[in-house]
């Protein structure tokens, strides 16, 4: 478990990331947190001749409300952005979703960013990201970018991303009323990948649902927005038949087996969890 | 029923002596040794279960700058003089009927036989050179198919995994037929058959495997630093494997961080070490197991199916039973590897059976060799405890009175199992009433009955158990200690254990401060080395507190005796008049009458005319200890409480509750420690870990992603009761190590069990992971 030789660069803007990726094409990769890609170099599945490292660009670490939206940094760590006051307040899916990553210790490392960059189809925040139409902020070869997050993600570790760029932020919109926010997943231990989970907000006003979005995560090559089953909670109000938003939720869904659970497993549960988050959100919106 | 008080030490929960060094990171493992001019060490492992080598080409790996040696099967093999482990006995012959160690090899000879059998291995300068180098060793393999999994072998008698052979199994009780058991049979009012499947595990060390091997050309020297269980035998193995003369061999074991089993016999890797290092000479070779490695490759446990057919009276007393053990041992196990031999002769447990008739087959596969786990035999409670709770709802009696109804009570003892073991000193009955008392049964199943009527499962599983400890046969008869008081009065001891996390270095001189009257601190323990360490198997078996003791206890008290002898001569009193106090002599009554233990070391060595008359100089005795017993029987009754969620299939443990009788307690915290660890691994067996081959023979677990050990979330704090009865063995100890590990698998399945039973569901497999438990509960009918 020893990674192949590699060159660290250790640029310290975004600018000077770009024209290094340009440089070594191919056989460069940012490193953010390291918590993927150490791993897999470690274990010879990867192998990159240049490592770019982000963590000296300090302009990649800021968190800022701007209106009705909120940005993250993409270096902002996960810890951070767990208990960042402006994060727990303006998006607090993003904090609530933080806790099931990992350890605090990979927490303490891994970046908000990196997780979504890396677009693991099993992680919290891409989904989050997803369920809240967050936009991506990319910058390249070609100048900058914004992507917004359902043209994202394309299958297991891919995004829409073009070679030499790099994820800077990401912006998620501010929610505002009387919101619920819940992150709900069956993992086989506390911190593992989920075996299927769930990011769901809703927007209440009075018996009415004024805005609800869903996400799920673990179920295929990326997250899946499960936009039917928000009309039908829209549709439905705060009485709405949660069981059957769920059975919406994980209808068309056709995730695969591991060694942890079947595609069938996954996709039942997959109802249950969203029904059970569904009715946490209601109940903390009512609240 | 009650233990000897609590003394100033033997019965203290001291904190433990090793842990400033471990937990600050200071101890000493394999991998901190670091020796001039040291190479490393990277094996070629295989992708394929099975198939021949036809090309191995090294050529292109030798050219990277930093290599030293690539060596093949064809350089090592041949070196291989004796292959076999003291504990298990030279082989067997090829065509020995009753069973077979695989053929002898350090790297695979010719062909394959399980994915991660090594190849080749590397030697660079540092491991990043023999990794890079490794990648670039050629190997081609003509793929056969492998056997794969008890279904296959049992399927395919005929398949063999290792063509020197002429069967596919390494060791086998046949059937045996007994007619007028068969007749019983036949004829009882309840006969009940179940087939309960364990999952294979692997042992999971925090420390994997390691080796340094330096011969020394010059002083015809060979030295290794091994994480062992047992030194001894890393010198006697290499011994014989390279013909090697032994006392010109030094072992040593510093600090080990785990075994559990899997270190206590030298593994073909390590072999390879052994060949390799003495072919290269003069350039210590070190190779350290990184964590893919000991997923895949370090020898892994548990694949075990055991049917059971039990005849029952319509009351519910045990007629007997017939009980066949399958296990799978992979590939290349040490010796035979099996444990459906003791499995056996354990059955009965704590029960009272008239009559249990055993078969066991251990078959080869091709995959990685099964070695000992924490309770080796222990397929046979798993089997048991589980079947107590299936043929008590098949029955329609609650199992806890179906056990109540068999257990073997006080006034049973000495009980002579129907498998011929002697229970002398056992509490089966006392700790199931103890674990009883703690949980609150009818608070239990009231709680059970309102959560069923809001559609929640919960569920209680009982487990008892006897522990067959301080396994003493062959060469684990016994141990010994030696013990030197110094110039000083200070006090050093050489054990023959072999610590890899036991607190040896605290409760071995908890046993000896309290025999000899000395303060623990002027003890210092020396293990593991074998220019240092008495002859001993190292630790396993659950025999330290037993054996090693029992050692400690004899030759603290010899060295006590001469002490006070020397002292009786200068105070001029009668030895019996003497106390000893905080390494202070004093005559009763008189305590300005007094010398203490540094001042009769002095003597001892520096003043001979201070010592009576014709007694030797010197403060130096040993004692070594064999049991009465071939094993000193402990117990215990573990109980758990779970909830399972039924649309998730995901399981809580509420509640886990161990009472526990291993007779006089040397450190309860150790103790209880002991229990956590072993209960950990059961429940991680039951629910989470899992080391799982597809069907072309590839193992799917090979990171921590995937192999799941359970964590701190995952266990409940865990509730221990005690109850001590001294045993028979010096010190009234008993052994503990394992049990924690054998009986809490099918504590929590039988809780399971209970959660489901009403809905249909008898669980039988492990694992019970959330998709299992899913599945059972729709095929049942009882979800969607």
């Amino acid at each position: 478990m020893k990674p192949a030789p590699f060159e660290m660069h250790l640029p310290t803007s975004v600018s000077e990331v770009v024209a290094l990726l340009d440089e070594h094409g191919d056989l460069a990769k940012p490193i953010a947190g390291g918590q993927s890609l150490v791993p897999m170099m470690s274990l010879r599945l990867a192998s990159f001749e240049h490592l770019i490292d982000l963590n000296g660009v300090s302009e990649l670490n800021q968190v800022s409300v701007n209106g009705d939206s909120l940005r993250i940094g993409a270096m902002v760590r996960q810890s951070t952005a767990e208990h960042d006051p402006q994060i727990v307040k303006s998006a607090p899916l993003v904090a609530k979703a933080i806790p099931h990553i990992g350890h605090f210790q990979i927490r303490n490392r891994g970046t908000v960013g990196g997780s979504i960059a890396h677009a693991d189809p099993s992680s919290e925040l891409p989904a989050v990201a997803l369920a809240l139409d967050a936009t991506i902020e990319a910058v390249g070869p070609n100048g900058s970018r914004e992507i917004a997050a359902k043209d994202f993600f394309v299958s297991t570790w891919e995004t829409s991303l073009i070679d030499g760029e790099i994820l800077t932020g990401v912006r998620f919109p501010i929610w505002s009323g009387k919101c619920g926010f819940v992150v709900e997943e069956v993992a086989r231990r506390h911190g593992d990948f989920a075996l299927v989970g769930v990011a769901a907000a809703v927007q209440v006003d009075g018996s009415k649902v004024a805005k609800a979005a869903i996400a799920l995560f673990g179920v295929g090559g990326t997250p899946v927005r499960a936009s039917e089953a928000e009309q039908a909670l829209i549709a439905g109000g705060t009485s709405a038949d949660l069981d059957a938003v769920g059975n919406l939720a994980a209808m068309n869904l056709a995730p695969s087996d591991d060694v942890h659970a079947s595609g069938e497993y996954r996709k039942a549960v997959a109802a249950t969890i969203v029904a059970r988050a569904i009715a946490k959100a209601l109940k903390e919106a009512q609240s | 029923m009650s233990g000897q008080a609590a003394g100033r030490y033997v019965g203290q929960s001291i904190k433990r002596k090793e842990d400033p060094r471990l937990l600050t990171g200071q101890g000493r493992y394999v991998d901190d040794v670091q020796l001039p001019n040291m190479a490393h060490v990277a094996f070629v492992r295989s992708n394929i279960a099975r198939g021949k080598i036809t090309n191995l080409d090294i050529s292109e790996a030798l050219q990277v700058p930093g290599v030293i040696a690539i060596y093949t099967g064809d350089d090592l093999n041949p070196y291989i003089k004796e292959y076999w482990h003291t504990m298990g006995g030279p082989r067997p012959a090829l065509d020995d009927p009753s069973g077979a160690h695989p053929p002898a090899s350090v790297l695979a000879p010719g062909d394959v036989r399980f994915v991660g059998d090594p190849i080749a291995m590397v030697i660079a300068e540092n491991r990043y050179v023999a990794e890079d180098a490794a990648e670039m060793v050629i190997v081609d393999i003509d793929v056969e198919e492998p056997i794969i999994g008890l279904d296959m072998a049992v399927a395919h008698p005929e398949m063999k995994v290792h063509h020197e052979l002429n069967k596919n199994f390494s060791g086998i009780m046949p059937y045996m037929e007994v007619p007028p058991v068969d007749e019983m049979m036949a004829s009882a009012p309840h006969v009940v058959t179940r087939r309960f499947k364990q999952a294979r595990a692997t042992n999971v060390p925090m420390e994997p495997r390691g080796i340094i091997v330096k011969h020394d050309r010059g002083a015809n020297e060979i030295t290794i630093w091994s994480a062992t269980q047992n030194a001894h035998e890393v010198r006697s193995f290499c011994a014989r494997l390279i013909g090697f003369p032994a006392q010109r061999i030094r072992a040593i074991a510093g600090d080990v961080g785990g075994g559990f089993g899997q270190k206590m016999m030298v593994s073909r890797d390590e072999a390879a070490m052994m060949i390799a290092g003495y072919l290269l000479g003069d350039r210590p070779i070190k190779w350290i197991e990184d964590r893919r490695e000991s997923l895949i490759a370090a020898n892994q446990a548990r694949e075990e199916w055991v049917d059971v057919t039990m005849a029952v009276t319509p009351e519910g007393d045990i007629m007997g039973c017939r009980v066949n053990f399958l296990e799978d041992v992979g590939a290349y196990p040490p010796g035979a590897g099996g444990g459906a031999g003791m499995s056996a002769g354990m059955f009965p447990g704590p029960y009272k059976m008239p009559v249990v008739i055993p078969q066991g087959t251990s078959y080869f596969t091709n995959t990685c060799g099964k070695a000992p786990y924490r309770g080796p035999w222990m397929m046979e409670t798993v089997a048991r405890e589980q079947m107590m709770d299936h043929v008590a709802a098949e029955i329609g009696i609650d199992p806890i009175e179906f056990r109540r109804r068999n257990i073997i009570h006080q006034s049973d003892l000495p009980y002579t199992t129907c498998t011929t073991l002697v229970y002398d000193v056992v509490t089966p009955e006392e700790t199931l009433d103890q674990a009883m008392e703690m949980l609150d049964l009818a608070k239990f199943r009231a709680e059970q009955e309102k959560a069923r009527a809001e559609g929640r499962l919960l569920g209680l599983g009982v487990g008892v158990y006897i522990e067959p400890s301080a396994i003493a046969f062959g060469i684990l008869s016994s141990d010994q200690a030696n013990v030197r008081m110094d110039e000083n009065g200070k006090v050093l001891v050489a054990l023959s254990s072999g610590s890899h996390g036991h607190s040896i270095e605290t409760t071995m001189p908890q046993v000896i401060a309290e025999h000899l009257g000395c303060d623990i601190d002027d003890i210092i323990i020396m293990q593991g080395d074998t220019a240092s360490a008495p002859i001993g198997p190292g630790t396993g078996g659950s025999r330290t507190a037993v054996i090693v003791g029992g050692a400690c206890q004899t030759a603290a008290g010899k060295l006590k005796a001469k002490i006070l002898e020397i002292a009786a001569h200068t105070l001029e009193a009668n030895v019996d008049d003497l106390e000893v106090n905080d390494s202070v002599v004093s005559v009763k009554g008189t305590p300005a009458k007094q010398l203490p233990f540094a001042q009769i070391a002095a003597m001892a060595y520096m003043m001979p005319e201070m010592l009576p008359e014709g007694m030797e100089m010197g403060l130096e005795v040993s004692a070594r200890y064999k049991p009465a017993g071939s094993f000193t029987y402990s117990n215990a009754t573990h109980v758990c409480t779970v909830e399972v969620d039924p649309k998730t299939g995901m399981v809580k443990i509420l509640r886990y509750i161990v009472s526990e009788d291993c007779g006089q307690m040397i450190n309860p915290m150790v103790v209880e420690g002991q229990i956590a660890g072993g209960v950990v691994q059961g429940i991680g067996g039951v629910l989470f870990e899992h080391m799982i081959y597809d069907k072309d023979g590839n193992p799917l677990a090979t990171t921590f992603l995937d192999y799941l050990v359970p964590t701190a979330p995952e266990i409940p704090d865990i509730e221990y009761g005690h109850i001590q009865t001294m045993s028979n063995s010096l010190g009234g100890y008993k052994g503990m190590g394992e049990g924690g590990a054998i009986v809490s698998p099918p504590t929590v399945a039988n809780a399971i069990h209970d959660a489901v039973k009403h809905l249909g569901v008898h669980p039988t497999d492990f694992p019970l992971g959330p998709s299992q438990i899913r599945d059972l509960l729709v095929h049942a009918g009882a979800a969607v």
